[in-house]
């Protein structure tokens, strides 16, 4: 997007920096915001099993909210936190409705596009490629099956990029220093989970 | 962080297959870029101050209607969200009463309707997808899902 002539587009690293340009008019500024954290607002949003219809819901909530808070945000350097917490607040508020996805229809989106893959481009995919695919496609499986509270915590934690631990504590209502112990059990309890299912090591070390 | 190496591999793998099976739709990315061009500069922000999806102890599968309250320094906005997908509307009132214009904001159009002189208003179907957002006079409301 183009910025308006004689305003310089922010560039930095700087969280609080960005959404202060954002706020005085800076579109390019809000995009980087975009780019930086859509991947935790997505995550949060899909964290306690919503189904896609659902979660797109929650995320456009939570961005659209945004956009009009953007100059009365109270800490700038903390909007992921801000959006974190606005997205799992707006999902928890979507459970209460009874709309959560039901298992079977998360276990479709486990296999997204199988059926529009042509047998040219099946033969095209190294072995290689389609080994990691489908230990990827078994490790989201066992994932699934992880405790409420685990998948939840792991599923934000691994957004791209990875949010701080600031912002995961602050959405989730948990102290900051309970997140990392937290975060070593539940990867525990995966690892355990995936020796069960024999699936071990990556592909190419087992 | 004093992390486990096997820890940290099991995490990139998993957001490699986050990233591989869960991806965010692009087409998501677009509607945050395009939330940025509906901010409104020149209005009072009224905030959601009540909502009965969080308030109440909801039995799953509830299907009362939703009712939300918005709240400036100069008016209160209350919304009912009736109906869902194409036939979804929304009734409500402003307080103090004022036969004003109300513009209802969605993703894909505006649609105005007209408070009547006890302040109640109500849309027709066909608002467009959500989420939207109300505004009235100098006064606009937070979005809301629904």
């Amino acid at each position: 997007m183009r910025v308006p002539s004689g305003k310089a587009a922010v560039r930095t690293d700087d969280t609080g920096a960005l959404v202060r340009a954002a706020a005085r008019g800076d579109s390019e500024a809000w995009e980087a915001l975009v780019g930086r954290f859509s991947g935790l607002v997505w995550s949060v949003a899909r964290a306690r099993g919503l189904g896609a219809a659902e979660a797109e819901d929650v995320f456009q909530t939570a961005w659209f909210r945004l956009a009009e808070h953007i100059g009365r945000i109270k800490d700038p350097e903390q909007v992921g936190a801000w959006l974190a917490t606005t997205a799992r607040n707006e999902s928890l508020k979507v459970l209460r409705t009874g709309q959560r996805a039901t298992p079977t229809s998360d276990m479709d989106m486990l296999t997204p596009g199988i059926d529009e893959e042509s047998p040219e481009q099946a033969v095209l995919e190294s072995e290689e490629a389609a080994l990691k695919r489908e230990r990827a496609r078994r490790l989201w499986q066992t994932f699934q099956e992880l405790p409420e509270r685990c998948r939840e915590l792991l599923r934000a934690l691994i957004a791209s990029p990875p949010p701080s631990y600031a912002e995961i504590a602050v959405a989730f209502d948990m102290p900051i220093g309970s997140i990392g112990p937290t975060r070593a059990r539940c990867l525990k309890q995966l690892r355990e989970l995936l020796a069960e299912r024999g699936i071990t090591g990556r592909p190419g070390h087992s | 962080m004093d992390d486990d190496p096997e820890d940290i591999e099991l995490e990139a793998e998993l957001r490699q297959a986050a990233e591989l099976l869960d991806p965010v739709p692009a087409r998501l990315l677009r509607d945050a870029a395009q939330a940025y061009t509906f901010r409104t500069i020149d209005a009072e922000l009224a905030e959601l101050t009540f909502d009965s999806l969080a308030a109440e102890e909801l039995v799953r599968g509830s299907d009362r209607p939703r009712l939300l309250t918005f709240q400036a320094s100069t008016r209160t906005i209350e919304v009912e969200v009736a109906g869902a997908g194409d036939d979804r509307r929304l009734i409500g009132t402003i307080s103090p009463a004022e036969p004003i214009p109300i513009d209802v904001r969605s993703r894909e159009r505006v649609t105005t309707v007209t408070a009547d002189e006890l302040g109640r208003f109500q849309t027709g179907a066909g608002l467009g997808a959500g989420p939207y957002s109300l505004r009235c006079g100098d006064v606009v409301t937070d979005w809301f899902s629904a």
